[in-house]
């Protein structure tokens, strides 16, 4: 089967729609600063975090979690990177074992951004999370088609990416997309290829969820505890 | 032997993902299911052409039982790291550290040690607000940096138990249609720590992301006091 022949159906969910409640209750609650409290003392560093997903998603085993957690962002790269490309492989040997494929042939394609594995593993491996202080905020809006080839996810110049991640962006689709979504965003999208009715193909590159919390347009923006 | 080596990868996958979740609550062990756990990580413009860069940590999780949740520990250190030439290493912190019912926060300043252990910069406190109940009470420091810590919804979305059959090779179709993927962390809470403040103290940045934005690179810490 050659997958990357395969017709696509789109099937991208956009950036979600804000849904507003202004109900907070801004009370100024400044406080002064207690002398007498004590901050003395060393703090050891127990968890990490910049991108979602990248530790629990890439890292292999247990310890390589807890190892991430406490390695610097300046080092990651360079130890977990050749991990985080084995995991991405042994997913995709997952489905084609599903698909009756030989493990060997069904291996990760370059995605949308035009990264192959060894590249994409090692820009996530070292794991930050970026915010672009001038610009707006989305982990990745695609924009138009605006080449108008029929493919809104293939960057065609006017997208806006990794300049930080708001409450709405959904986040994991976008990580399905670049580890599953082949050069075009939809390799595996559950497809039927053969017009049956079902699909032939899993359905990796989206999760199916949207934003059920409730996000407010003012500080601290996200909504009261449930 | 090929697919005896095919099922042991199968099983190993399912085994390393019972208790998995994203994207980062619960993700390793030593953090996992602790006061000290990150769950999330946010960082954007809280309005197009804004000044201001808005940072949420949210720290533990009700999406499972059993976790810790509902109370900041004061043994654990929050810290927020800002990258600005693009060397991964942090240039900034902003910490944040409960004392009896009050979050305090100091920097962000270059911090006085880097790596993995850290002392509170009592030598540059940004100021303090209660920590909230069910309804939010935020402060303003004369700076015009906005603060707030105390339970939020966890506004987290991903249908994690899918994603588990999917990775354990259980899920022959891959992730569900949307109509019948559920939000796993829908109803879910979290302890959060906010902060919106002015680019103009963080600096200007030199660092850019992959497609060369001029952007901070930032990752948060959790550190437990020794």
């Amino acid at each position: 089967m050659k997958l990357s022949n395969i017709l696509y159906g789109i099937l991208y969910l956009g950036l979600i729609s804000f849904v507003a409640s202004c109900d907070n209750d801004d009370n100024d609650s400044m406080k002064m600063p207690d002398l007498n409290a004590d901050f003395s003392g060393t703090y050891s560093q127990v968890d990490h975090m910049g991108r979602p997903g990248i530790n629990t998603v890439l890292s292999a085993d247990d310890a390589t979690k807890d190892a991430h957690n406490r390695t610097l962002p300046s080092n990651m790269a360079a130890v977990f990177q050749a991990g985080f490309e084995a995991r991405l492989e042994a997913y995709h040997d997952v489905y084609a074992t599903i698909l009756g494929a030989d493990p060997a042939a069904v291996n990760y394609e370059n995605n949308i951004l035009g990264l192959d594995a060894a590249s994409l593993t090692g820009y996530l491996a070292a794991d930050v999370l970026e915010v672009a202080p001038n610009l707006p905020t989305t982990y990745f809006n695609p924009g138009t088609d605006a080449d108008m080839d029929g493919r809104i996810l293939v960057p065609d110049g006017d997208e806006v990416a990794l300049t930080g991640r708001n409450i709405q962006d959904d986040v994991i689709d976008v990580s399905l997309i670049l580890l599953f979504g082949g050069m075009e965003g939809n390799r595996f999208s559950g497809q039927d290829t053969d017009g049956d009715g079902m699909p032939n193909l899993p359905r990796l590159t989206s999760d199916g969820v949207s934003i059920t919390a409730s996000p407010t347009t003012t500080f601290p923006y996200l909504g009261n505890p449930e | 032997m090929k697919k005896t080596k095919i099922y042991l990868g199968l099983a190993i996958c399912a085994v390393a993902t019972i208790i998995l979740v994203a994207a980062d609550h619960i993700d390793a062990p030593s953090s996992m299911g602790t006061t000290a756990d990150i769950a999330d990580f946010y960082a954007f413009e809280p309005t197009t052409g804004s000044d201001n860069t808005v940072f949420i940590v949210d720290l533990q999780s009700n999406v499972l039982p059993s976790l810790a949740y509902g109370t900041f520990d004061e043994n654990v250190l929050t810290e927020i790291n800002i990258d600005s030439n693009g060397d991964l290493v942090e240039d900034l912190v902003i910490q944040a550290i409960p004392r009896d019912g009050i979050m305090y926060f100091f920097g962000p300043v270059a911090p006085s040690q880097r790596g993995l252990d850290s002392q509170v910069l009592v030598d540059a406190p940004l100021g303090s607000v209660e920590i909230s109940a069910a309804t939010a009470k935020v402060t303003t420091t004369t700076s015009g940096v906005k603060l707030f810590a105390g339970p939020r919804q966890d506004a987290f979305f991903f249908d994690f138990f899918q994603f588990n059959a999917v990775i354990g090779g259980t899920a022959p179709n891959g992730f569900k249609a949307a109509n019948e993927a559920v939000d796993t962390f829908d109803g879910a809470n979290t302890m959060s720590v906010v902060i919106e403040i002015p680019n103009s103290m963080l600096g200007a940045t030199t660092a850019t992301n992959a497609l060369g934005l001029e952007v901070y690179k930032t990752w948060v810490t959790s550190n437990r006091k020794q």
